[in-house]
């Protein structure tokens, strides 16, 4: 890996480092000597077959498991081992790949509560312009619990935002939603990304995929096997035995 | 020293009792996952069925305890479908309404009978009381050495049941694994109903051997479920192995600390003692709580 | 919060709502004999704990078997500091009695609410019923006599106490749970406590914060009811029939709702006072509190208010908050 020297130049401009990050499970290694650097405003695609390790990266990331090895930085400062509230408030957001909203709570109060620990006096009009960029106006004062597969997906994208997050991960954030959600939600990464926040996204979806993506990290069995743009992944024989198992 | 070996001697004796107490207790939340907060109810009901027996037939305690056992497991048999229903209902959450629903039980045990038999402590006697056993420095009232015997030939026969029989293996398996047990042809829902009768009969039998020590009254069942909970956690959740260690552990820490702080003490301490521990150590010193 | 006309006019139904509700409160006592005001006393008292209750069991999700500690808390502390020793008047007593509360919740809570469900109710019941014991043998509380209070029998006045007590404590959560960021944090915690900790929202913190409301709360009914009866000892203020009611009147009313415990409250308390009424004492009421419990388990556990709020609404959100037990 690199030395320390160069790693601390990254880490001071980038606004998340992960170095060689572990995490087993009793006899099974998840994620095993993981390392990524982002820059700002860039989208990094994580991609490979499922249980490869990618969810369980993103929890590491944003503080919801801790680490049994490896080090994280957001943001030039080093949050390996802190609580997950405490790295959320750092300025990571992620959506989860089973719903996670606040049920018994209209949409709007699912907005409003996300930035509960953050600007309290301007969420009320946050809620709004986050409401009006994922399209989901309409629906703000339901619950919930009555929003439909792709509003939900929406709902959860809109939570991250209120926070003004400076990475954010989304976890299979398009998963089985309609085409229009999907547009919508794509829009949404590409204005983000304009204002300098770095996204992490785990998709299946290779359109979306080619898309949007600045480059990919290919991970198989807790470990990353391939990075590279879209068409160099695209062609690289690791990768293609990683997800069809053809032998080289 | 004399002082001592006699609070030794007391501990165990009591021990015995509490072991058998709560063998069935963890059986219930083994199979049943419910923590039945009726159990000092159950303990309760037995001590007054034995009160009844002698004092309308005469029947000296250590003989209806049988007849006691098979009673409260028949009715046992009769209520633990409804729990096993509660416990599995698909609506809400089913391990805390199994949980209100046996302190409701438990309520109503007390309750009804608070309202029947009013406040009073009846005595429970038997052939023993009042006897003593003199060995050297130590005097044994014979009737705690009896319920003590007696209290470990039930829980001998428990353990005789779950690892000697067929039953028993089923029970086992469905504590392990309900569903894989259910798939082995295993029919969770009659284990279930049977365990829970075995142990309402266990535990009332416990209770008359409580009862012909300490008489009974409507109230006891709180100082018994807090002793059943102690084991149980002490032991570790679930575990009907561990309960040999921590119901000795409970009898001596209880027979210390009345006979050198005192009596007022005693539950002050058991109940402080329990509190710590699930702070601490909430699957048991062993840890092999669920 | 209000951002357009209908939801400004919700706020107005419902300021009104509370202001006649409030106004109706307060004339009753010109309406009523001395006995039936003893009764609606109570039953603001019951509804009082009930909501404080809630607050733990509904909003944040812990079902706590050992609240009565803090309803003795309440009652010792303001009787001791009544004490002809000690002579403080009534008023007084109230802030330390509070803050007493809070500090032992604030202890306890920590600790105790990283137990899981059935730990958890095991542990506040062996914390109650160690108080109790303690209370037993400590010279200060009076031992098993328990403590006599300076008589004060003024039934008006302890009407209004307790109408205030219970207004402040019901208008405080409603506004507390509905518009400040405390309720929101609680209400996420409820909902998906992962979520909310992802939201950057200390849940462990606010945890301890709504034991520590509910403790305060529980504590205030508990130093009125003190100077009310003129009388208590461990068993009447620390033992197991406080609880079982605020637990049975809550699950009755509809858990985590806001106004499902005062229905639970006024229902459990009219059949209590009738029961007596009727039988003659309260003995026959404890086996049909557990029957009560028994059959709201089988057949309606979302709560009176279920049927009137309708069932899958209640039901969903009682499922979403016994998820977390």
């Amino acid at each position: 890996m690199s030395s320390p020297a160069i790693k601390t130049s990254a880490t001071d401009k980038s606004p998340l480092v992960l170095e060689s990050v572990v995490k087993r499970f009793g006899g099974v290694t998840a994620v095993n000597g993981v390392s990524l650097v982002a820059a700002p405003g860039e989208v990094v695609g994580v991609i490979g077959p499922n249980g490869s390790g990618k969810s369980t990266l993103f929890s590491l990331a944003a503080g919801g498991q801790p680490a049994d090895e490896g080090r994280i930085w957001l943001d030039g400062v080093d949050v390996t081992g802190q609580p997950t509230w405490r790295i959320a408030r750092s300025g990571i957001g992620r959506t989860f790949q089973i719903p996670s909203l606040f049920d018994n709570m209209s949409v709007r109060e699912n907005l409003l509560a996300a930035a509960v620990e953050g600007d309290w006096k301007g969420a009320p009009g946050r809620a709004k312009e986050v409401a009006e960029m994922l399209q989901i106006t309409p629906v703000i004062n339901n619950l919930a619990s009555e929003l439909s597969g792709g509003q939900q997906k929406l709902l959860e994208f809109g939570r991250v935002c209120m926070r003004d997050p400076k990475v954010i991960l989304l976890d299979e954030v398009t998963a089985g939603v309609h085409p229009n959600i999907r547009r919508i939600i794509l829009e949404a990464i590409r204005r983000l990304r304009e204002t300098g926040i770095t996204f992490l996204i785990i998709e299946h979806d290779m359109e979306m995929v080619s898309e949007i993506c600045d480059r990919l990290i290919v991970m198989n069995m807790g470990e990353v096997v391939a990075e590279g743009t879209f068409e160099e992944i695209a062609s690289n024989a690791e990768v293609q035995q990683a997800y069809l198992g053809r032998q080289p | 020293m004399d002082l001592f070996l006699q609070t030794i001697v007391n501990g165990v004796l009591i021990g015995g009792i509490l072991i058998c107490l709560t063998i069935g207790f963890q059986l219930t939340f083994g199979v049943l996952h419910v923590i039945d907060f009726a159990v000092g109810g159950w303990v309760m009901l037995g001590g007054y069925a034995a009160y009844w027996l002698v004092a309308l037939a005469g029947i000296d305690p250590f003989i209806s305890i049988f007849f006691v056992f098979v009673l409260f497991a028949l009715i046992g048999r009769a209520v633990g479908p409804l729990i096993y229903h509660v416990r599995t209902s698909r609506y809400a959450r089913p391990d805390l309404m199994a949980l209100a629903f046996t302190f409701g039980l438990f309520l109503l045990m007390r309750g009804g009978a608070l309202w029947l038999w009013s406040y009073n402590s009846r005595n429970v006697e038997s052939i023993f009381s009042g006897e003593f056993l003199t060995l050297g420095p130590v005097t044994i009232p014979l009737l705690r050495l009896s319920a003590f015997l007696m209290a470990i030939v039930i829980s001998l026969g428990v353990f005789l049941l779950l690892y000697r029989t067929r039953f028993g293996m089923a029970v086992r398996a469905v504590a392990q694994n309900r569903d894989h047990a259910g798939l082995m042809g295993v029919n969770v829902k009659r284990v279930s109903a049977y365990v829970y009768g075995l142990y309402t009969g266990i535990t009332a039998s416990a209770g008359v051997l409580i009862a012909t020590i300490y008489s009974v009254n409507p109230s006891v069942g709180v100082r018994y479920t807090l002793f059943a909970f102690f084991v149980a956690v002490l032991a570790g959740l679930g575990s009907v192995g561990g309960v040999l260690i921590a119901g000795l552990a409970l009898g001596l820490m209880e027979s210390v600390v009345s006979t050198y702080i005192g009596t007022r003490y005693s539950l002050l301490v058991v109940f402080g003692v329990l509190f710590l521990v699930l702070l601490v150590a909430p699957k048991g010193v062993l840890g092999r709580g669920i | 919060m209000a951002s357009n006309p209908g939801q400004v006019r919700g706020y107005l139904i419902r300021f009104a709502a509370v202001a006649v509700g409030l106004l109706a409160l307060a004339v009753v006592p010109a309406f009523i004999d001395p006995y039936s005001l003893r009764i609606v006393t109570g039953a603001l008292m019951w509804a009082g704990l009930a909501c404080a209750w809630n607050i733990v069991g509904g909003y944040a999700g812990y079902i706590s078997f050992g609240h009565s500690a803090f309803f003795g808390i309440g009652a010792y502390t303001t009787a001791i500091l009544m004490q002809p020793g000690i002579g403080m008047p009534f008023l007084a007593t109230l802030l330390p009695s509070v803050v007493f509360a809070m500090i032992v919740a604030a202890i306890i809570g920590g600790p105790t609410m990283r137990l899981r469900g059935a730990y958890f109710a095991i542990a506040t019941w062996a914390f109650a019923e160690m108080l109790i014991q303690l209370a037993t043998v400590l010279d200060i509380t009076g031992g098993t006599s328990g403590l006599s209070l300076p008589a004060y029998l003024n039934e008006f006045f302890f009407y209004y106490t307790m109408l205030a007590a219970a207004a402040a404590s019901f208008l405080g959560v409603w506004y507390l749970i509905e518009y400040t960021r405390f309720g929101f944090r609680l209400k996420a915690l409820r909902d998906h406590e992962p979520a909310a900790e992802a939201m950057g929202i200390r849940t462990n913190l606010v945890k301890v914060q709504a034991f520590a409301l509910s403790a305060a709360i529980t504590a205030l009914f508990g130093s009125v009811f003190a100077y009310w009866t003129t009388y208590i000892d461990p068993q009447s203020v620390l033992g197991p029939d406080i609880t079982d009611q605020m637990v049975v009147m809550v699950l009755l009313g509809g858990l985590g709702t806001i106004w499902g415990p005062a229905l639970g409250a006024v229902v459990l308390w009219m059949t209590n006072r009738y029961i007596w009424s009727t039988f003659g004492d309260t003995v026959v009421y404890l086996p049909i509190l557990g029957l009560i419990i028994a059959m709201v388990v089988l057949f309606l556990p979302n709560g009176l208010i279920s049927l009137i709020v309708g069932r899958r609404r209640g039901r969903e959100l009682i499922s979403r908050i016994l998820r977390k037990f």
